[in-house]
């Protein structure tokens, strides 16, 4: 039972961290209606970055997580600005295939200059006994960290002027053109937060697990399976769903294999299309 | 057409001289232009089996590798392990897709845009992982792959995929330019109007996503056979959806010639990169994707349509 409560422990950590991927993902396709698929190669940019600071610079990981963040907002911002906004209005293959293409763009171009040596950020290793338990010291500070930039991100959206025109513009853009709000602006920061949360993701990947050129893939992956979970563009749901695909992953991992744990995204995803297009949650 | 390529026998008459040379090539080319045009044909039938699913119908299949990797299974296990002659293997395989895909289609074709596309994915993910598990290994051999030895000469194999290749050009021809095309090219416009209109859109859909499964898995069959191998990521992988989608794009989605423009020229791209910049293959290939998109979504043949060169009928 104590191995049990271990587990699910375990599955919380890591599906804080896929949670801020996947709200990522929701919050730009939500809102600006595009399906980012080099959102991974985010997720590894930042994770690359934060283990440059780390190793180059000598920078405490807990500062380049938060250096990541505005960082790889004005990066999104720019993408945003000279790519994908001539996207918005066109059919959804061109988004698919644009973002496909940039995708393996960034991870090739990774590969050729870092090349794929596996890496981590070894900071805050050992454990430590907590009621019976033993954690991870790293993965307990990434958990905080994790749940610290959601908090922030829930509060902007609830309570700051901009957060209420974005969820406005992802409810209804073009109402909301019409009651004064400026949508494309609003477009160009959801774009530049989904990269920003995605960096952040990755630098907090970066502090325990290992790092290469092609790990974007996976997270995409599981990004996709929480946005179905949560619902298109729910923010919420979106946390909800990081911390089950995570849970899920760490059970099945546990009893039956890590190889059958890679096919828990996909199989979520057919399912909830199947059964529940519209997501587990109201929203 | 006329103004480009003179009248009607002219047309006809380039199009035999090519089909003669086509199928005089083994006697007097060398094995790599062999090759070079064996992949070749079997990209125009992925392209044109993906085309003439989304080109016609707006559903963005992004699962293209699912029907070659179920189809080149079945058929390379049953040469590998049962001994099967490739001529029946083949044949078993693609049949075996499509019925597959029959009930695929009737599941996962209820689900619109970008959700369709996301479900096809996962659809391929899925079974490639699950092929490379230890559970399925009895049957799959696992992730190590499948090497096998189908007793097929080199030429013998040219002509069967050149033969697939013109055949489903001509399917691909007989349905753009019929009433059947039209009823899709009405659901990729507006689907509640279409069914509004009395068309049957679901009987409609799946029969089109079932054809474009039986060519592109019998090509995906011939493919294995000539690669002698088969294994879970190289079979699945999503190289395998993209490549014929971009190939489409490059020569013009929603006509019928673009597939096989786009796969000759991209195939001849694909070598020249791949023999000069090896290590930065993918990144020129994100990179051509990109500006594909930004810069000339149309296609070669919708850019030509467009202006004039060629006429705008459904014919091309």
């Amino acid at each position: 039972m104590v191995n049990f409560i271990e587990i699910l422990i375990r599955g919380l950590m890591l599906g804080s961290v896929y949670a801020l991927v996947g709200m990522g993902l929701t919050l730009v396709w939500g809102v600006v209606g595009i399906v980012n698929i080099a959102h991974g190669e985010f997720v590894m940019l930042g994770a690359y970055f934060a283990f440059w600071a780390f190793s180059l610079l000598h920078l405490n990981p807990l500062f380049s997580v938060a250096l990541s963040i505005p960082v790889f907002f004005f990066a999104g911002v720019v993408i945003h600005r000279r790519i994908t906004e001539r996207l918005v209005k066109e059919h959804e293959l061109s988004a698919l295939i644009l973002t496909f293409g940039m995708s393996i763009l960034i991870w090739n171009l990774a590969q050729f200059f870092w090349t794929n040596t596996y890496r981590s950020v070894s900071y805050l290793t050992g454990n430590f006994p907590f009621m019976g338990l033993v954690f991870g010291k790293g993965k307990t500070f990434s958990f905080g960290l994790a749940i610290a930039i959601t908090a922030a991100l829930f509060l902007f959206l609830k309570y700051s002027k901009w957060g209420k025109a974005i969820r406005a513009t992802s409810q209804n853009s073009e109402v909301a053109l019409v009651c004064g709000i400026n949508t494309m602006k609003m477009r160009m920061l959801t774009f530049g937060m989904g990269i920003g949360l995605a960096g952040a993701a990755g630098a907090i990947v970066s502090l325990q697990w290992v790092i290469f050129p092609q790990m974007g893939g996976s997270y995409i992956s599981k990004a996709f399976a929480i946005v179905v979970l949560g619902g298109l563009g729910n923010i919420q749901g979106a946390l909800a769903g990081g911390l089950i695909i995570g849970m899920l992953e760490a059970i099945v991992t546990q009893y039956l294999s890590a190889k059958m744990a890679q096919i828990i995204p996909s199989v979520t995803i057919l399912i909830i299309l199947l059964l529940r297009p519209t997501g587990l949650f109201k929203k | 057409m006329r103004r480009l390529f003179g009248n009607r026998s002219q047309i006809w008459i380039g199009i035999v001289l090519l089909m003669a040379f086509l199928i005089a090539f083994p006697f007097f080319a060398t094995d790599y232009w062999m090759t070079l045009l064996i992949l070749i044909f079997i990209f125009t039938v992925y392209a044109s089996g993906w085309n003439l699913f989304s080109g016609l119908t707006g559903y963005t299949n992004f699962g293209l590798a699912w029907f070659i990797g179920v189809s080149g299974y079945v058929s390379s296990l049953l040469i590998a392990d049962y001994n099967f002659f490739w001529l029946l293997a083949w044949p078993i395989g693609a049949l075996f897709t499509s019925m597959i895909s029959i009930g695929v289609g009737y599941i996962l074709l209820r689900i619109k845009g970008v959700y369709f596309a996301i479900s096809m994915v996962a659809l391929a993910e899925g079974t490639r992982e699950l092929f490379g598990t230890e559970y399925l290994s009895p049957i799959t051999h696992g992730g190590k792959g499948v090497p096998f030895v189908a007793g097929i000469g080199l030429s013998t194999l040219y002509w069967a995929i050149l033969l697939l290749a013109f055949l489903s050009l001509i399917v691909c021809y007989m349905i753009f330019s019929s009433k059947f095309g039209l009823r899709l090219l009405a659901i990729r416009e507006d689907e509640q109007a279409a069914e509004t209109l009395g068309i049957h859109t679901t009987r409609d859909k799946i029969t089109t996503f079932v054809i474009s499964a039986f060519l592109v898995g019998l090509a995906g069959a011939i493919h294995f056979t000539y690669q002698n191998y088969i294994d879970p990521s190289f079979a699945f992988s999503i190289h395998l959806t993209i490549t014929p989608i971009v190939m489409t794009l490059f020569g013009g989605i929603g006509t019928v010639f673009g597939p096989v423009i786009g796969a000759t020229l991209f195939t001849f791209i694909h070598e020249i990169l791949w023999a000069e910049v090896t290590l930065l293959y993918m990144a020129f290939f994100g990179g051509i994707l990109m500006a594909l998109i930004l810069f000339f979504p149309q296609g070669l043949l919708g850019w030509m349509k467009e202006r004039g060169i060629l006429p705008r009928i459904r014919k091309i």
